[in-house]
């Protein structure tokens, strides 16, 4: 994965490009804006990470111009400026993220996964712990093994697999449902299908906690 | 910080602008008032002596009409018709004295004082014959001939020098007398004056009533103003009104709106100066925390992993502390962001926010959940970023003070209708956990500004501060509550109307 960092503080520059390459990037640095700006009309990369205050060209600057030749360029947009003051900026701009310094690691490796994940054509399967699904064909495996799924049971496996880590409400679950179509009703409650869920994939390493009050969480069993 | 001038008591304030005016426009009205009853007495008086006088010395001059000097002798033809009509009448009788100086007495009704001028051991000018000599006196003490009146009454009287004899003779003088009491000449002039003060005085007490009125009608302006000085915030430093100021009260209040205005640059300065310094140190600081990120991956030795453990709690800390600084800042009154209010639904902003940091709590070990029990659709007229940043203050600090393996619950309904909010429904907005809670000493403290209840966690003390300062400017309360085991944070928030 080729990134393109264009950050001028040079001591925050030389440790991401470290930390970036070894979270597995190929890492192009850029110190001031116009240097981002020449790179990224030369070379191609699959996703930027911009500082908005970059020295003779500003990020948001650098930003606008690459949009209008890469609409589909990841980008995530750095800054020391109050999130809530430049967000609305920032993503008029068309930046795709925004994280704040100072930042954990992680957190901006995971966002820029997700921005990666979501700029990849529709994967056709996705994995989570033993069990992987099949969206073309709606089937979900367990260690090879198919899973005999109803069609809520695989709308709200999805769902949740899409989601994994965070917190999927019921509303959503709702939601889903009825976008789906087909059987409506049915007087099962989501607690009903969850209950399903869970004992079908009792072994695909894999938990769906009950989060009180808001919903489900599935995530890969510790 | 320095201590706040005591304000000035009313005492030891000036004179109040209204009696200072009513002072200077009725006082001089009171003294013309005065002058004018006197000056009038004094008119009426004279006139009511003069009407006397001219009675008395008609009377008089009758009464000498009635002797006829024959030789060295005098023929009294004083018939009884004559005596009745100067008696005549009886609440006013005229008494009168005819004598030959010095005191001879020839006749009359009354013994009478002779004129001052004319008689005691001082007196050496001679009388003027013919010449009407009018003059106060009282009646003498224990005569025995004191028929009509009581002793030591006043009188006003007329004394007449005549004279009389046959030529070449030696000339006598006689004296005649007539005298009033006074008591009538002063009833009228006591009727003259109530008469002219009655009406005066009416008239002067309208006019203070109206000048009053006016005086109030005048100031008006300057209550207002006060009201709009008086009634604000300390924070609070817009410019004064002054479509309704009057001219004389305009140059003052332009120029308390230049030395406010004055203030707000100043304060600005200074919070923008808090702001671009915070905001220089976040990067910096990423940088910072980055590389120690990287030093700790590469090395191996404890020790050292040790140390840079430390570098980098510290240097997160140091960030968390600036972000709460900047929240601080933008939850001032004058932050655009504390004046931008929109009505949202209460309930659904905290499942959001929740929902997004159950993650992280379930990373700590920690059941982070909303309450079954909340009501959706609460809905409020507030900023939903600060609010969101009050809320954010709140499960951050559960989870840091709750502990691994403890429960947190987010909660919102609607406040029951109380007495003290039955004006203004209120939301509630709680969190709850079941950790160790925090001691009722150091309950009032945590809501100060870098006071913590506990070394534990990274936090600088901000938080409940930051919370107080977004619930007060939203005209909300936040107070601790015993949650048995645990704590509870209520913070209410006016809900907002129905569309």
């Amino acid at each position: 994965m080729k990134l393109l960092l264009a950050e001028d503080d040079a001591m925050l520059a030389d440790a991401l490009t470290t930390q970036l390459g070894g979270a597995g990037f190929e890492v192009e640095h850029a110190p001031n804006g116009a240097v981002a700006d020449y790179l990224l009309g030369k070379q191609r990369f699959d996703i930027a990470v911009l500082d908005i205050g970059l020295p003779m060209l500003d990020g948001l600057s650098v930003l606008k111009h690459v949009r209008q030749t890469q609409p589909a360029l990841p980008v995530l947009l750095l800054t020391a400026r109050d999130a809530l003051d430049d967000r609305v900026a920032g993503l008029q701009a068309g930046a795709d993220d925004y994280v704040t310094k100072p930042f954990d690691f992680p957190e901006l490796v995971a966002r820029l996964q997700a921005l990666l994940r979501r700029s990849q054509p529709a994967s056709a399967s996705a994995l989570l712990g033993r069990l992987s699904l099949d969206a073309a064909s709606r089937r979900a495996l367990v260690a090879g093994d198919a899973l005999e799924l109803s069609g809520r049971e695989w709308t709200l496996l999805e769902l949740l697999v899409s989601q994994q880590g965070k917190v999927v409400t019921k509303e959503q679950i709702t939601q889903a449902w009825s976008a789906e179509g087909g059987e409506t009703g049915g007087g099962n409650s989501i607690e009903v299908y969850i209950h399903r869920l869970r004992r079908k994939l009792e072994d695909a390493g894999l938990v769906i906690r009950t989060v009180r009050g808001l919903g489900y969480l599935m995530e890969a069993e510790a | 910080m320095s201590q706040a001038p005591t304000p000035t008591s009313p005492g030891q304030a000036g004179v109040s602008l209204v009696r200072q005016l009513l002072l200077w426009v009725l006082l001089p009205q009171m003294v013309l008032w005065v002058a004018g009853g006197v000056g009038s007495y004094k008119f009426a008086a004279g006139y009511a002596n003069q009407a006397v006088d001219d009675s008395l010395l008609q009377a008089s001059r009758s009464l000498a009409r009635q002797l006829k000097p024959i030789g060295n002798g005098l023929l009294i033809d004083f018939p009884r018709a004559a005596q009745d009509v100067l008696e005549a009448d009886p609440s006013d009788r005229q008494l009168y004295m005819v004598s030959s100086p010095p005191g001879q007495f020839i006749l009359g009704n009354q013994a009478l004082p002779p004129p001052p001028a004319f008689s005691g051991a001082g007196a050496k000018a001679q009388p003027l014959l013919n010449k009407p000599y009018f003059y106060d006196g009282t009646m003498p003490e224990h005569d025995q001939r004191a028929r009509h009146a009581a002793s030591g009454q006043p009188l006003r009287l007329v004394a007449l020098y005549l004279s009389f004899g046959e030529d070449g003779a030696t000339p006598q003088t006689m004296l005649v007398q007539v005298a009033r009491s006074s008591a009538n000449r002063e009833e009228l002039a006591q009727r003259i004056l109530v008469d002219m003060l009655l009406p005066m005085s009416i008239l002067i007490l309208l006019l203070t009533v109206i000048v009053w009125l006016g005086i109030r009608a005048g100031l008006s302006p300057l209550a207002r103003l006060r009201q709009q000085v008086e009634g604000r915030a300390p924070t609070d430093l817009a410019p004064l009104q002054l479509a309704s100021a009057p001219r004389e009260l305009w140059s003052l209040a332009t120029a308390i709106n230049t030395l406010l205005s004055a203030v707000q640059n100043t304060v600005a300065t200074q919070k923008r100066f808090i702001g671009d310094a915070a905001h220089q140190l976040r990067t910096p600081l990423a940088g910072l925390k980055s590389q120690t990120e990287i030093a700790l991956q590469s090395t191996t030795d404890p020790e050292l992993r040790a140390r840079l453990q430390r570098v980098h709690e510290s240097a997160t800390r140091s960030a968390h502390l600036v972000n709460q600084l900047l929240t601080l800042a933008r939850a001032e009154p004058e932050s655009v962001m504390a004046q931008d209010r929109q009505r949202f639904d209460l309930h659904r902003m905290a499942q959001t926010l929740t929902a997004e940091w159950v993650p992280r709590a379930l990373k700590a070990q920690i059941d982070l959940g909303m309450d079954e029990q909340s009501t959706p659709a609460v809905w409020v007229h507030a900023n939903e970023l600060l609010i969101r940043e009050a809320l954010t203050n709140l499960i951050d600090n559960a989870l840091h003070y709750a502990g691994a393996g403890s429960q947190v619950t987010v909660r919102v309904l609607p406040a029951p209708l109380t007495p003290a909010n039955q004006h203004q429904a209120m939301a509630l907005l709680e969190v709850i956990d079941n950790g160790p809670g925090i001691l009722p000493a150091d309950q009032e403290r945590v809501f100060e500004r870098f006071v913590r209840a506990t070394d534990a966690g990274h936090g600088c003390g901000l938080g409940l501060a930051i919370v107080k300062e977004i619930v007060e400017r939203h005209a909300g309360q936040v107070e601790l509550a015993e949650a048995h085991p645990g704590l509870c944070v209520r913070v209410r928030l006016p809900m907002a109307g129905k569309h």
